[in-house]
């Protein structure tokens, strides 16, 4: 086996306290070769820390680690602490997480530095002091801050001291806990460089955990995504970045600045599950998740290559997929292609933009899709099941449609819980009772008043904004798995249009469901977009990541649009 | 009945007049033969009695009170008009909105066939078939309603070739709403105001209808209607070089004219009212 390695064989962690058990970690495998980067992501709570220290066999009483840890040959749990110690920071180093305890505050930083040292290489002072020097050289630290105390050392510095502690024995595995958190701009950068720079010139083994992906991706090869101490994806870190396959990857991804610069944040709505049970950690998080999820937990598989993913139903399902739909009409014996040969695939939790100018053959896309109007060709499939006409729109965890003109898409002669309420009846869903709850349930959730005399009102007495809440109550009330949204704040002031988006996205984020977004604004579709398909005359000429298409297009007309509309 | 208060108060004076009217008309046909003192079959008095006390309008030919008459003619008027708007509009209401929502074949069908009944002049066909069924209130009806269904059936059809289109009837298909849901929550709603001035009007060709073949002598000989008293007036001979006419022939046509023009009002007003654009 090569110098270096680090390999993990179902590493399990649990923290025993006489109250409780908390599994920290549960069976974590993988293989680091020498001179690998491997980055470990995820939110707090999620097992980095406790990886990191179990494998420089840290943890303390409390912790039970099963499974085995190997150092080249040497299983890390079977040897005594004596021995342990000959290769712990002298072979593996860590950088711990910054902050200000971590240093000790009555020691200057000579004196830290030089206590590594001498406590793994017995050398002699003036040796200690050169190699002192040597290493603040190496990490970019002014030697006149060696006689400072740690407290009067930035947090930028003091990330230095930390690494240059850790690189004090020419570690040939460095573990680096955090290494930007809390940091500025200038000086996360520089601390990347810098890791970065060491990494190259020494060639040691690098373990990064952190929950910023940028960092992640500056500093990895590889990445794994851990939840709740369970890897959920692992994979290069290009492909787990730009083509997440896990829902929870794809959270995390939408909730970072750095990757998701135009669009709203959104983190991955929170609810708390309790640790070790059986099934799917992520589950109730998940905008995706299916009964089979609370029985079987689900294993790491192979979805691509050298990328694999923990998730029941192979990661990221598509929900519904056009293949190459085409619809003609005729005016006056004239052929019009309202759409040629479109394929659209819209896939679990995420929001699709289909852009086009007025006339492009969206509103018929969209038709299609749900069932209203039929199409000459291709074929609609939702869930893996090929749709013929109203049957995913006729079922709880269907595909619902939310209209332009929020005037003619609820008949106004109904009180707005007869509108409301019209799906749930005509599908013979639920008793009075129930109904009037989920009704009362829906209106909350769309943030209108939800007391008998509102929802006793007629239609026509609302205004435009209000009815288009409750033409969006009316298809949320069918907790719809896929919602079309045809221009819906097309009609609508400024404010209301936010406002309605805001609550569309909120909506989306804490329920889930997957939206397809029809728009010709741009500035709008780069708000809330994950990936845009831009549509003209019934042809689908581009689509990719929102990033992607607004920042690179590549054909000609949507570099056109995008200067049109000044973006 | 809130409704009918808002309409009333929103009406012109002419329609408040004539509400009154269609009131009396009521009251009239309904208790009127309860209210006269004479039967409207049997001679009560000597014949050509002129209007005095003891008979409000005199008496016919025969010696029957002519008050009576109107009060019992009231009835049969009323009664055909209002069954034969009801039976036409609602059939042509449902006609239509079958032909609106299917369209294809049937529609075309039935369309055809209403320009077919609206380009006949209908009085001529109405005899005609009057005197094949024979006279009769309830044939008087049918016939009736046969041909005035097309005014309704057409509007019903036109409104709803356009409601179907509307976004929220199209949802509600994608809900699974079949005609019949669509019928009475959707469409009908839409429907109803126009239909009911539609209707307003019907009640009038029915009156007048049945005063035209009842005056030509193709009613029911035996039952006393307006149309009835005019034709039994008419055809004494020389009724004009009498004073008889003063109050034999002037007061069912008073009655017949009074009645259509005050229901005409109504339906001015209501067209007004219901927003109506026909």
């Amino acid at each position: 086996m090569n110098k270096g390695a680090i390999t993990l064989q179902d590493v399990s962690v649990t923290y025993r306290t006489p109250v409780c058990e908390t599994n920290a970690v549960s069976g974590m495998s993988f293989t680091l070769e020498q001179g690998g980067r491997l980055g470990i992501i995820g939110e707090s709570g999620s097992g980095k820390t406790t990886t990191s220290l179990a494998i420089m066999g840290l943890l303390g009483k409390y912790a039970d680690v099963s499974g085995q840890i190997f150092y080249n040959d040497i299983d890390i749990q079977a040897i005594t602490d004596a021995r342990r110690d000959d290769f712990r920071w002298k072979k593996i180093a860590i950088v711990f997480q910054n902050s200000l305890d971590i240093l000790n505050p009555v020691l200057t930083v000579r004196e830290q530095i030089i206590e590594c040292i001498d406590r793994h290489m017995h050398f002699s002072k003036d040796k200690a002091a050169a190699r002192m020097a040597e290493l603040l050289n190496e990490v970019g630290l002014d030697p006149k801050w060696a006689e400072s105390y740690p407290n009067q050392l930035s947090g930028g510095m003091r990330q230095r001291v930390l690494i240059a502690m850790a690189l004090s024995c020419d570690p040939e595995v460095l573990i680096v806990d955090e290494p930007t958190t809390a940091l500025d701009a200038i000086a996360k950068s520089e601390i990347i460089g810098l890791i970065d720079r060491l990494q190259k010139e020494k060639n040691f083994s690098l373990i990064v955990s952190s929950h910023e992906m940028s960092t992640i991706q500056k500093l990895t090869d590889q990445t794994m995504v851990m939840y709740l101490g369970n890897v959920v994806e692992y994979g290069k870190t290009e492909d787990v970045i730009f083509s997440p396959t896990h829902p929870y990857t794809r959270g995390l991804i939408n909730s970072s600045t750095q990757i998701n610069s135009f669009r709203d944040l959104w983190g991955i709505p929170q609810e708390d599950v309790p640790y070790n049970s059986i099934g799917c950690p992520f589950r109730s998080r998940c905008s995706q998740c299916i009964d089979m999820c609370a029985k079987v937990k689900p294993q790491l598989k192979e979805c691509g290559e050298c990328h694999a993913v923990a998730c029941n139903r192979g990661g990221v399902v598509k929900v519904m997929e056009g293949c190459g739909i085409s619809k003609d009409f005729y005016v006056k014996g004239r052929k019009v292609a309202a759409c040629r040969n479109v394929d659209i695939c819209i896939r679990s939790g995420e929001v699709v933009a289909l852009i086009g100018e007025s006339g492009s053959g969206k509103t018929t896309l969209a038709n299609i899709l749900c069932g209203m109007l039929e199409k000459d060709g291709g074929e609609v499939v939702y869930e893996g099941e090929k749709l013929r006409g109203f049957a995913a729109t006729r079922r709880q965890g269907g595909v619902q449609i939310t209209f332009q003109d929020s005037f003619s898409s609820i008949n106004e002669h109904f009180t707005i819980f007869q509108a409301i309420e019209e799906p749930l009846k005509l599908l013979k869903i639920g008793t009075p009772e129930e109904r009037l709850e989920m009704v009362t349930q829906v209106l909350r959730d769309v943030q209108l008043p939800s007391d008998e005399c509102f929802y006793l009102k007629k239609c026509f007495m609302l205004s435009g904004g209000q009815r288009q809440r409750v033409a969006i109550a009316r298809s949320l009330v069918m907790k719809p798995k896929l919602l079309i949204a045809d221009e819906i704040s097309s009609m609508l002031d400024p404010s209301t249009q936010a406002n309605i988006l805001r609550l569309l996205k909120g909506l989306q984020n804490s329920k889930g469901f997957s939206m397809l977004y029809i728009t010709h604004d741009l500035s709008l579709a780069r708000k809330i977009a994950d990936r845009v398909y831009i549509m003209k005359n019934g042809e689908i000429i581009e689509e990719g990541s929102a990033l992607s298409v607004f920042q690179h297009p590549n054909s000609e007309y949507t570099k056109r649009l995008l200067m049109c509309a000044d973006l | 009945m809130k409704n009918f208060l808002l309409f009333y108060k929103s009406s012109s004076i002419s329609g408040k007049i004539s509400m009154l009217m269609i009131a009396l008309v009521f009251f009239v046909a309904v208790f009127g033969t309860a209210f006269s003192r004479h039967s409207a079959f049997v001679p009560s008095d000597s014949a050509f009695v002129p209007p005095n006390t003891e008979h409000l309008l005199g008496t016919d030919d025969l010696g029957i009170d002519l008050w009576a008459q109107i009060c019992e003619g009231a009835k049969l008027s009323l009664t055909i008009g209002i069954f034969s708007a009801l039976l036409s509009g609602i059939a042509g209401s449902f006609i239509g909105i079958i032909c609106g929502y299917y369209g294809g074949f049937f529609d075309k069908f039935v369309m055809r066939v209403s320009d077919i009944l609206i380009a006949i002049p209908s009085l001529p066909l109405m005899i005609v078939m009057g005197v094949f069924f024979g006279a009769g209130i309830q044939n008087i009806i049918f016939v009736l309603a046969v041909f005035s269904w097309t005014g309704p059936a057409r509007i019903a059809r036109s409104k709803v070739i356009s409601l179907k289109t509307e976004k929220h009837v199209l949802v509600a298909e994608s809900y699974g709403a079949g005609i019949f849901y669509l019928t009475f929550r959707h469409f009908l709603p839409e429907i109803f105001p126009v239909v009911m001035v539609s209707f307003i009007r019907l009640v009038n060709r029915g009156i007048v209808s049945e005063a035209s073949l009842s005056f030509l002598g193709l009613g029911d000989p035996t039952a006393k209607s307006w149309g009835l008293i005019l034709n039994h007036a008419i055809s004494f001979k020389g009724i004009y070089f009498t004073d008889f006419w003063k109050w034999w022939l002037v007061s069912p046509f008073a009655a017949i004219t009074l009645t259509v023009l005050a229901i005409s009002f109504i339906a001015r007003d209501a067209e007004k009212f219901l927003d109506v654009k026909l």
